[in-house]
């Protein structure tokens, strides 16, 4: 596998670029180490953040998925890499049963790889909503083509305590022509790190239907992010999926082709 | 007798007239009843392919399972149940469901995976026998699927190709299995078309990791058992499970069958009133013509009732002889149509359904009593009431009036 991983925020890099990379990322350059003071983030760049969260302009990582549901429960081993808003490509290392088996996304569409006979399967239009890999992740969280910056139209609802912690709440409603499955999203942003803590969807006829928690602040990659981000639907309550990150490096350096179908196969 | 003898010789006094309108009630009558031999064959037809195809007429499930078809609500005992079934004689057999995807190619469509046991399937349904392309189902395990003509269409498969079948299996993992296309199913019904791949049970069990576990028992009585003795039969011995007949399995296809039962009580009554009106007509002019003849009678002492009587009698008569060559054509005509049937698909593009059942195109009219009899009975009513209003208006002339009117 030649992918090189160029350290992030290293001494070489011209502080310049670093601040470009920050604000890619959404990040209000306040963060970076006590600089000059500069005005809170709009609710623009922090719903850009949640948008960005864990992509970079590349990644690569490893991550822990645990999967409740009423009937079983398991847990999965993961490695994937991101590039860019679109590209995204996740394998399974781990139950050895299913190793090998890897989810590729490109351009809005999800292809399967199957080991165990050795074939490439494209998820259709029609299954976009349903599970992926049995978590209560669906495909189309996968593909992801919405931004809540543009998508929809946007109001911070809420400024003040939750819970002892201070939050801000913004609260997200789609335009009328955004192809989004929602009614509403509704997206809590701590004001210490604004770094985003849960994001409650809701449907077309605004009943809550599932609720993402984000937890374990640590710096990964010396940047702080939610090393634990936990969907948890309203129905049955028992039941969650929970992705842990165990690695994460960002802008790494990906082939040009690494992000194709014959890749997936590997 | 004399009413009616003189009734005949009467109806015949305008030779004319009389041929017209026994024509045109006759012809009435004739359709009338090809029409409800066409809509009562085109509906047993739709039942049978309701339930001979592929849903039996009476189904075994879990309790909740046709709520939410859950992969897990599973028979407790489904030998237990399959053997009571059989001892009864009725033909019964085993299914699972699971829902899936899938592939061939870069083509893959959702998919309503059946696990059956082929043996039972062919010996009481009549779908193994019927299928557009290709074989049905082995006996034993060998990989193969068959599928409804649609969703083939959907992937581009052909009888002999390989597809991926991948399904979220009852353990959480993803099941995936290649599977060889070994046939095509007819077409039974728009949702069957489309999302139907059928597989052997030992297969099925294999990719979703069941265990063998079985959803739902079908049966239908081989025509010796009405549905509601079997649901009898089968809830004493069973408490524990949902036994149900095909119309609340099925109550969209139940109710537009009362629907259409209902329609063809308003064809009916449209016949009877052009009949009816038809039939008027007719014993007015009659009556007018005798005038004279009723001022006689009544200046004879005739009682107002009798002549009542006599033109009903007339008018009754009239209906009679017109039902009876209106029968003999409607018999004929659905006779010479009862095997051939008549072929209606060119006017119909692909296969058609009506609340998820098969429509045949080709229209198969029956012959019974139950077919002949409801328009002749009408027509007799329709005429004894039709002729009642020239009647009592005859039967009220003033005699002095009516001889010297002429």
């Amino acid at each position: 596998m030649d992918v090189r991983k160029r350290p992030f925020l290293s001494g070489w890099v011209p502080a310049l670029s670093r601040w470009s990379v920050m604000a890619g990322l959404g990040l209000p350059s306040a963060l970076a180490a006590g600089e000059a003071e500069t005005p809170d983030p709009t609710p623009r760049q922090m719903l850009d953040r949640v948008d960005n969260l864990y992509r970079g302009s590349s990644s690569h990582g490893i991550m822990a998925m645990k999967v409740v549901r009423e009937n079983w429960s398991r847990e999965l081993k993961l490695e994937f890499w991101t590039q860019g808003k679109e590209n995204t490509l996740v394998r399974i290392l781990e139950p050895a049963k299913e190793k090998g088996t890897a989810t590729l996304r490109t351009e809005g569409n999800i292809w399967n790889y199957l080991p165990k006979v050795n074939q490439v399967i494209k998820i259709p239009a029609s299954m976009m909503g349903s599970s992926w890999m049995g978590s209560h992740f669906t495909h189309d969280d996968l593909v992801k083509q919405n931004r809540l910056a543009e998508d929809y139209e946007f109001v911070q609802t809420f400024s003040g305590e939750r819970d002892g912690a201070p939050v801000v709440e913004i609260t997200c409603t789609p335009k009328a022509d955004a192809a989004v499955v929602w009614g509403r999203v509704v997206v809590n942003v701590s004001r210490d790190d604004w770094l985003p803590r849960s994001i409650a969807y809701f449907d077309e006829d605004l009943h809550p239907v599932r609720t993402l928690a984000f937890d374990d602040f640590r710096p990964l990659d010396d940047l702080s992010i939610p090393r634990v981000a936990r969907m948890v639907p309203v129905d049955p309550p028992q039941e969650r999926t929970e992705i842990r990150y165990e690695d994460l490096s960002f802008n790494v350096v990906l082939p040009d082709d690494w992000f194709s179908i014959r890749e997936l196969q590997r | 007798m004399l009413t009616v003898r003189l009734a005949w010789r009467n109806l015949w006094r305008n030779r004319k007239r009389t041929l017209i309108t026994v024509a045109a009630l006759s012809l009435n009558t004739a359709v009338c009843i090809v029409t409800y031999g066409l809509m009562v064959g085109v509906l047993a037809k739709m039942q049978r392919n309701a339930t001979r195809l592929t849903s039996g007429e009476v189904q075994v499930h879990a309790p909740g399972y046709r709520q939410d078809r859950s992969l897990y609500k599973t028979l407790a005992q489904p030998e237990a149940l399959l053997a009571t079934a059989r001892a009864e004689g009725f033909a019964a057999v085993p299914r699972t469901y699971g829902y899936g995807l899938i592939s061939r190619g870069g083509k893959s469509a959702g998919a309503l995976f059946w696990g059956v046991d082929p043996a039972a399937e062919q010996d009481a349904f009549a779908l193994a026998g019927d299928m557009a392309a290709g074989a049905y189902l082995g006996r034993e395990p060998a990989g193969e699927i068959v599928l409804g003509r649609k969703l083939a269409r959907a992937l581009q498969v052909a009888v002999g190709d390989e597809v991926i079948a991948v399904v979220q299996a009852a353990d959480g993992s993803l099941g995936n299995e290649l599977f060889r296309v070994a046939g095509l199913f007819s077409s039974a019904g728009e949702s069957f078309d489309r999302q139907t791949a059928m597989i052997h049970r030992a297969d099925f069990s294999r990719l979703f990791v069941t265990e063998n576990r079985v959803h739902e028992i079908a049966l239908h009585g081989r025509d010796r058992h009405a549905p509601q003795d079997m649901v009898a039969a089968l809830r004493e011995k069973h408490p524990g499970v949902e036994v149900l007949a095909w119309p609340e399995i099925s109550p969209h296809f139940a109710s537009f069958m009362e629907y259409m039962r209902r329609v063809a009580w308003l064809y009916a009554f449209i016949f009877a009133l052009v009949a009816g009106l038809g039939i008027t007509s007719t014993m007015l002019m009659a009556t007018f013509d005798r005038t004279w003849e009723f001022g006689v009678l009544k200046a004879l002492g005739t009682a107002p009732w009798r002549i009542v009587r006599d033109v009903a009698a007339e008018s009754l008569l009239l209906a009679i002889f017109s039902t009876g060559i209106g029968m003999a054509g409607g018999c004929a005509v659905i006779w010479i149509f009862q095997e051939r049937g008549i072929d209606m698909s060119r006017f119909i593009q692909g296969a058609v359904s009506f609340s998820g059942v098969a429509f045949d195109p080709v229209l198969r009219p029956v012959i019974s009593w139950a077919v002949l009899l409801p328009p002749t009975v009408i027509m007799w009513v329709t005429a004894l009431a039709a002729s009642l209003y020239p009647a009592v208006k005859a039967a009220r002339i003033h005699p002095v009036r009516a001889m010297t009117q002429v």
